[in-house]
């Protein structure tokens, strides 16, 4: 597992760089919570692109992966949806 | 029950290997579940405020006593309540949910000292500290104490009186709870250590987080009767009416929302990480996404859960 996770080192800390710049954007945006969805729509874009992308470079991608990255980013988006639309 | 249970949240041969949790359609549903939730939690916002609403435990009280806890911890004499400033943060927390604003300068223009001159408070120093998003009162006094321009206003020796209000409703579409505290001074004799040079200073510096002000109370007067401070404080006076603070909803929709968000997020993190672990043990081979980078994910949207929910300051 550490070693799987050891050569693909560089496209984990790619991914920790999406996130942190996505994290820092949403907290440095706030109160504005048009734009925070804004930010938040485009970290999840770039997760989905990212994991599509990763596998393609691996050469381990199918339709099924692609559903996938795409279903966990809809789920992530969805909570937040619920969070903003229902909770605050 | 048992192999159910096994069957929904670990790989095994009647699921594929890989945890039924985690299965397209499931996950699809889930989607569509939260969805469906948040409109349904927002009709029942604005319907049924009695059931479903923002509701915070930020009271007056407990803000005069930890203020004045603060000030006492540092050697300073503890501020009094004043009724003129309570109204004044009242209409100023009523004013901001009515016209959509989160500053201390209202967009037509209207200063803090314009609702503590409405009040009928001619101070001599006056400042404001706002927040909002806050659910108790303590968080509230942390957050502005951990900030310095706000710290300085609750810790300056130059007040002697102080005002609260606690407002909920809707800002720019956010149901919220916002916190006005309002310091002044009819005196100059309570401001021992700053020169009157030092005070116009602060205010020219023009940061609008240190609210501080120092006017003579003569030309305080004079700007009352020559500005349209009469219909300011009925306007105000109106807004505030039609803010209802006292609506306590049996659920609290922030908190409901948050829990019922983390406890998913984290079910489905601790699902990823005992599929990759029983996987790995077992060497079954699967063409699926990598467990570690939704477990990423699934953390990166628990913090900005955290973020969102957050209180703010000015």
């Amino acid at each position: 597992m550490i070693k799987k996770f050891l050569k693909h080192l560089n496209y984990y800390l790619l991914l920790l760089i999406i996130f942190s710049i996505g994290l820092l954007a949403t907290v440095f945006a706030s109160p504005n919570t048009n734009l925070q969805i804004l930010i938040i729509v485009l970290t999840i874009a770039s997760y989905v692109f990212w994991g599509i992308l990763h596998h393609k470079l691996n050469h381990e991608l199918t339709n099924k992966i692609i559903v996938e990255y795409l279903l966990i980013g809809l789920l992530g988006f969805s909570i937040i949806f619920f969070i903003f639309t229902g909770g605050i | 029950m048992v192999s159910f249970i096994y069957h929904f949240f670990t790989p095994q041969t009647s699921n594929n290997y890989r945890p039924r949790l985690l299965h397209p359609k499931i996950l699809l549903l889930l989607t569509l579940f939260f969805f469906s939730a948040g409109l349904l939690m927002s009709f029942a916002k604005t319907n049924y405020p009695e059931i479903l609403g923002i509701s915070s435990d930020v009271s007056i009280d407990q803000l005069l006593i930890l203020t004045n806890q603060k000030r006492q911890e540092s050697g300073l004499p503890p501020l009094s309540l004043d009724g003129r400033l309570n109204t004044a943060a009242a209409n100023k927390g009523s004013d901001m949910l009515a016209k959509g604003y989160w500053a201390h300068i209202a967009p037509d223009g209207a200063t803090p000292w314009v609702f503590i001159r409405g009040a009928g408070y001619n101070y001599t120093f006056a400042g404001e500290n706002l927040a909002r998003g806050y659910t108790n009162t303590s968080d509230v006094i942390n957050a502005w104490m951990a900030s310095q321009s706000h710290k300085d206003n609750i810790l300056s020796p130059n007040y002697n009186n102080v005002g609260f209000a606690v407002v909920t409703g809707n800002l720019n579409g956010e149901d919220t709870v916002v916190v006005v505290e309002m310091f002044g001074s009819t005196t100059l004799a309570a401001a021992p250590s700053k020169t009157q040079e030092e005070t116009v200073k602060e205010v020219a510096t023009g940061s609008t987080e240190e609210s501080f002000a120092q006017v003579p109370k003569a030309q305080a007067l004079v700007e009352e009767e020559s500005s349209p401070l009469a219909q300011e404080k009925t306007n105000t006076e109106t807004v505030a009416s039609n803010v209802n603070p006292k609506i306590k909803p049996l659920i609290n929709a922030e908190t409901f929302s948050s829990n019922l968000a983390s406890v998913a997020i984290t079910i489905f993190m601790f699902v990823f990480i005992l599929d990759m672990i029983i996987i790995e043990r077992k060497k079954i081979l699967r063409f699926v996404g990598h467990n570690l980078d939704h477990i990423m994910f699934l953390g990166l949207i628990l913090a900005l859960i955290l973020v969102i929910i957050k209180g703010y300051i000015v």
